[in-house]
């Protein structure tokens, strides 16, 4: 299969600017800037049916398409890196390999929207892809690939890096964006969206790192070609999964959007390790219902997976053998969950403390039958929170409680975790 | 104009009212905590729930952050939303500490009330409860960070709605904390609104600490006295001391607040050393035979020096009934001078104020809230009228310009100094204020723009009124005319250098002043919430307030050596007092031998009737009155 955004691997080092630049590297702006209107490159990303990478699934060109383009000021593209999904790592993978995709899918975006100042909110932890980035900036700079009258097309843009004081909230796209005004990472209200009023009150979108980095291939080869590198007529493009768990393979693997669950723990992931079978796994990262054996044969692709009741996510799988105990497994993410809320509304800062609560006690063998009520109220209100951050919370959970009642139960009948975690 | 539905009671809102204010205005009360009218929609509490039945939104919605919309059916008492807000009363109450007890919130507080309400009681969450360490935030405010339900109202008002900032929050998830960086007295001038503001008892008065319940306070609609702005407010007194002041809501004054000054300067009213004994010749007498000597001596000194060597005193800080008697005293004895300004300056720059306003163009705070352009007049705001800087943060955050001409001290909102007014764009602006510091001279009046003087003393405007109908003069130039010998001064502060060469004093006052230690003949009156008046605030608008309180020395029940001489009689230890327009008219009784008329007659009758609770009443020299705002 032919990869796209891994395809410039170096083993262990950065690609470098003249490698990338090299090896058709921006030739994607070339064309956009030499041939293309600004409107032809967002419907050419239209025509890809390209979707965001970084959980939610939205229409990248849809997206774009609710800026609007006749208020006076700027706009702004902020590309989110902050990532920090449990048992996701494909931004940081491919940061690390080649900050220039990103830099090139960028200048695309920005082409497209009219923006002139961008930035790349990056994770406190991601030292390297910062450094990275910065490099590749400082080149396409001194290349005449950023600045003022890129390429002599008139098209101007500044890339900014924000390294992020560091919290899972920031990745929420309003709260990201009080962030970089230097305010209290809370999010916003919605409406109004970002796309009319976002950073310093003027139209901004927010897009995923593996997004943009789609897009110079979009351009380059085409929608139709782009959409081709899919699984299924349904899906569209490629997708990074990054597998962890007890597979044989947990890496970083960029595979057709559409494979199934099968295909890729079998193939890529190399199967189980040895003596482990799949009891079950978390499709795309933490904040998304399990999956189990039952589920090996849906397509790893948005709509499919949202069918089979839980979500694509960002694509971290984190896969569990037989001897995972999922109440442990859930109370581990919970904890996760709690600790990062931003501590704004009621729901989510003192309802996940409580499910912790509940599951701490459950899995010390003190659950009481009425606990999975107090879990199943949670489950369903904790949908009524500010944020998304307390809904995709309880996805665990609503798992754990749908396939994983017998265990819950046997927790609390037998007073013990029955895996002896406790 | 949305028409919609609430618990199947029709009604029609304005465009951008949400379905919890909707509900409001029809009397269904939903639980709120982040929401407060003054400072809108946050959606962090959850509390609101309700259940959009039909129309455009259904399922479960926050009705704070919802503006009502045309067939809207909504169901405050459906199931779903029932549960969603005792759950999250139930959240709440799981790190709170449950010290109601203890606590000085507890009967006022609206925590108690909602969580009665929410129909939560039975606890389910058995682990240890979050706890915190309290700051030291200065005298004033207690905190108590363990009761926090984490609303977010103080942050937003003490940031967003006051400008102050060092104060805010801190942390995340279930370790938010509200405070400073550090101990140490909170620096805004408007910090005590915390109190009022907080739902639960984290930000208690400090002042009133232990020291009442909510039950136990005698309370009524109150005017500050601290300023010429009229600020509303409830003072809590209890067992004749004075404990607290509250703010109370006139959105056409003050909104929902006061300023510190307003809230925490009242210690006068409680001070041991205030007059509670008439004095003659600074010896202890009844107020009976007080008066009889200064009927005598009256009598005596103006067969010898005349009417017009005697000028009766009023005072801007005393009620417009004061006022007005200290009129008709010097009308029935003829006197040379009668005085309500001590200052040439002062009376003249007040009359001019009061001259220039009329019905369409006196700035209230509430129109300078909503104007688009404000224009500060040698001015320090936050020293002459707080209140006044806070409206104006208002309309500045709402996008209004604003400039000060001449030097500009700091102020709680950003603004551009000019050297003179023709330096101020007005072209553009459609509401207009400009405000006119004490000490402003010469403003001409501005076509179009709304007028607003800073005035020294709650009365000063009625002051003016009475001053300009009965030909009154500024003190210093009735002295300045060398005949005056003698002085009947009514709650005025008359300086040393007016007072040499006089011959009588006499003094009634409730504060004790230096006038009232020179006074051969004193007579303790009752402070303003011990008693029913009157005060005209600084754009012309009469305010009513109600009597608190027994006058009296407050009873230290827990201190033996405080406590009042526990002897049995019909009034209160040191209670004897009365209102300063009542000894003005028994003066005058006694005087004429005829029963003096109520203040409030002939022009003033119209005030007879002014409701305290209502939003005042604009009463001007040019007899321009906005019947709408008559209550």
């Amino acid at each position: 299969m032919k990869r796209i955004l891994l395809g410039y691997e170096r083993a262990g080092q950065c690609l470098t600017f003249d490698e990338y630049s090299g090896n058709n590297g921006f030739a994607a702006l070339r064309k956009a800037l030499g041939e293309m209107s600004p409107a032809q490159v967002q419907q050419t990303v239209i025509d890809s049916g390209l979707r965001g990478r970084g959980g939610a699934g939205f229409p990248t060109g849809k997206k774009w398409s609710f800026v609007p383009r006749d208020l006076p000021g700027p706009r702004y593209l902020i590309c989110n890196a902050d990532e920090m999904e449990p048992g996701t790592y494909k931004d940081r993978v491919l940061l690390e390999q080649n900050p220039h995709l990103l830099i090139e899918g960028m200048l695309l975006a920005c082409y497209a929207l009219g923006v002139e100042h961008a930035f790349i909110f990056v994770r406190r932890g991601y030292e390297l892809a910062a450094e990275n980035l910065r490099q590749g900036i400082a080149a396409a700079h001194r290349a005449g690939l950023l600045g003022r009258n890129i390429l002599g097309s008139g098209f101007s843009l500044e890339l900014d890096i924000h390294q992020s004081a560091g919290r899972y909230i920031c990745g929420e796209e309003t709260a990201l964006i009080n962030a970089l005004e230097g305010v209290r990472a809370n999010p916003r209200v919605k409406p109004p969206f970002p796309a009319v009023k976002g950073l310093w009150g003027q139209p901004t979108v927010v897009n995923n790192v593996e997004t943009l980095a789609n897009i110079p291939a979009i351009i380059a080869r085409g929608p139709a070609w782009w959409r081709g590198l899919a699984a299924t007529p349904e899906a569209a493009g490629p997708k990074l999964f990054c597998i962890s768990g007890h597979v044989a393979n947990t890496e970083c693997f960029e595979l057709p959007l559409g494979m199934t669950l099968g295909e890729i723990i079998d193939g890529p992931c190399g199967g189980m390790r040895p003596g482990s079978r799949f009891k079950a796994c978390i499709p795309g990262g933490a904040s998304t219902p399990y999956f189990t054996r039952e589920h090996w044969g849906v397509a790893m692709d948005f709509d499919p997976v949202a069918r089979a009741g839980s979500r694509l996510g960002t694509g971290g799988i984190i896969v569990f053998d037989q001897t995972t105990c999922m109440v442990g497994a859930t109370l581990n993410l919970i904890r996760f969950f709690a600790r990062e809320s931003c501590g704004w509304c009621t729901p989510c800062r003192e309802g996940l403390p409580f499910v912790r609560h509940i599951l701490e006690r459950i899995e010390n063998g003190r659950g009481k039958t009425d606990d999975i009520e107090i879990l199943r109220e949670h489950v369903r209100y904790l949908n009524y929170a500010f944020c998304a951050l307390a809904p995709g919370a309880m996805g665990p959970l609503e798992g754990l409680l749908r396939l994983f009642g017998d265990e819950v139960k046997e927790h609390i009948v037998r007073g013990k975790c029955p895996f002896g975690n406790h | 104009m949305p028409k919609l539905i609430i618990d199947d009671i029709p009604l029609e809102v304005p465009d951008g009212t949400t379905v919890l204010e909707a509900a409001r205005s029809v009397d269904i009360p939903i639980p709120h905590f982040c929401w407060h009218p003054a400072l809108g929609r946050a959606g962090a509490c959850r509390v609101c729930a309700v259940k959009m039945l039909d129309g455009p939104v259904k399922g479960l919605q926050m009705s704070c952050m919802l503006p009502a919309q045309e067939g809207m059916v909504v169901s405050t008492t459906d199931p779903e939303a029932m549960a969603m807000r005792k759950g999250v009363i139930e959240w709440l109450m799981i790190n709170h500490p449950h010290d109601c007890p203890v606590c000085d919130e507890g009967g006022e507080c609206q925590l108690q009330d909602f969580t009665i309400a929410g129909g939560h009681g039975l606890r389910r969450y058995d682990g240890r409860k979050r706890t915190y360490n309290n700051q030291y935030l200065g005298e004033f405010i207690e905190h108590e960070m363990n009761r926090c339900i984490q609303c977010y109202r103080c942050a937003r008002f003490y940031q967003e709605y006051a400008g102050g900032t060092d104060f805010g929050v801190m942390g995340r998830a279930a370790m938010v904390y509200f405070g400073r960086q550090q101990d140490g007295p909170l620096e805004s001038p408007f910090s005590g609104n915390l109190v009022d503001i907080c739902p639960t008892g984290v930000f208690t008065d400090k002042t009133a600490r232990f020291r009442a319940r909510y039950w136990d306070y005698d309370m009524a609609p109150s005017v500050c006295p601290h300023c010429s702005l009229g600020c509303n407010i409830t003072p809590a007194a209890r067992y004749r001391e004075l404990l607290k002041v509250i703010a109370r809501r006139n959105d056409k004054v003050n909104g929902w607040f006061i300023c510190d000054r307003g809230r925490f300067s009242n210690q006068a009213v409680n001070a041991p050393e205030r007059p509670r004994q008439a004095l003659l010749d600074g010896k202890p007498a009844t107020r009976d035979e007080a008066l009889e000597t200064l009927v005598g001596r009256l009598t005596e000194f103006l067969e010898l020096h005349g009417p017009e060597s005697l000028a009766i005193v009023g005072s801007p800080r005393m009620s417009l009934e004061g006022n007005i008697m200290a009129g008709r005293l010097r009308e029935l004895i003829g006197a040379g001078a009668l005085c309500y300004f001590n200052a040439e300056d002062d009376a003249e720059r007040t009359m001019q104020a009061v001259s220039m306003l009329n019905g369409d163009n006196a700035a209230s705070q509430h129109d300078v809230r909503e104007a688009d352009l404000a224009v500060i007049l040698d001015c320090d705001l936050l020293a002459e009228a707080p209140m006044m800087a806070l409206a104006v943060r208002q309309a500045w955050r709402n996008g209004a310009r604003v400039y000060v001409v001449g030097r500009g001290n700091t102020m709680p909102f950003e603004f551009v100094t000019v050297a003179s007014l023709a330096d101020v764009p007005l072209t553009d602006a459609k509401r207009p204020v400009f405000i006119s510091g004490i000490r402003h001279k010469g403003i001409a009046s501005q076509s179009g723009a709304k007028l607003a003087f800073i005035l020294d003393g709650p009365n000063a405007f009625g002051c003016a009124l009475l001053a300009r109908d009965q030909g009154a003069v500024p003190l210093s130039t009735a002295i300045a005319g060398g005949k005056v010998r003698g002085i009947v001064s009514f709650e005025a502060d008359i300086p040393a250098e007016m007072a040499q060469g006089i011959r009588i004093l006499a003094a009634a006052d409730w504060r004790a002043t230096e006038t009232m230690q020179r006074a051969e003949i004193v007579l303790p009156a009752t402070a303003w919430v011990e008693q029913e008046g009157t005060f005209v605030n600084h754009e012309g608008r009469a305010q009513r307030f109600r009597q608190v309180m027994q006058p009296g020395l407050p009873i230290k029940g827990l201190d033996p050596a405080g406590h009042p001489p526990r002897v049995h009689r019909k009034t209160p230890p040191g209670g004897d007092l009365l209102p300063s327009w009542l000894i003005a008219a028994e003066l005058l009784e006694r005087l004429s031998g005829e029963q003096a008329v109520e203040p409030l007659s002939g022009e003033w009758e119209r005030l007879r009737g002014l409701d305290a609770e209502g939003e005042g009443f604009l009463f001007f020299i040019n007899k321009q009155i906005n019947s709408s705002e008559v209550q």
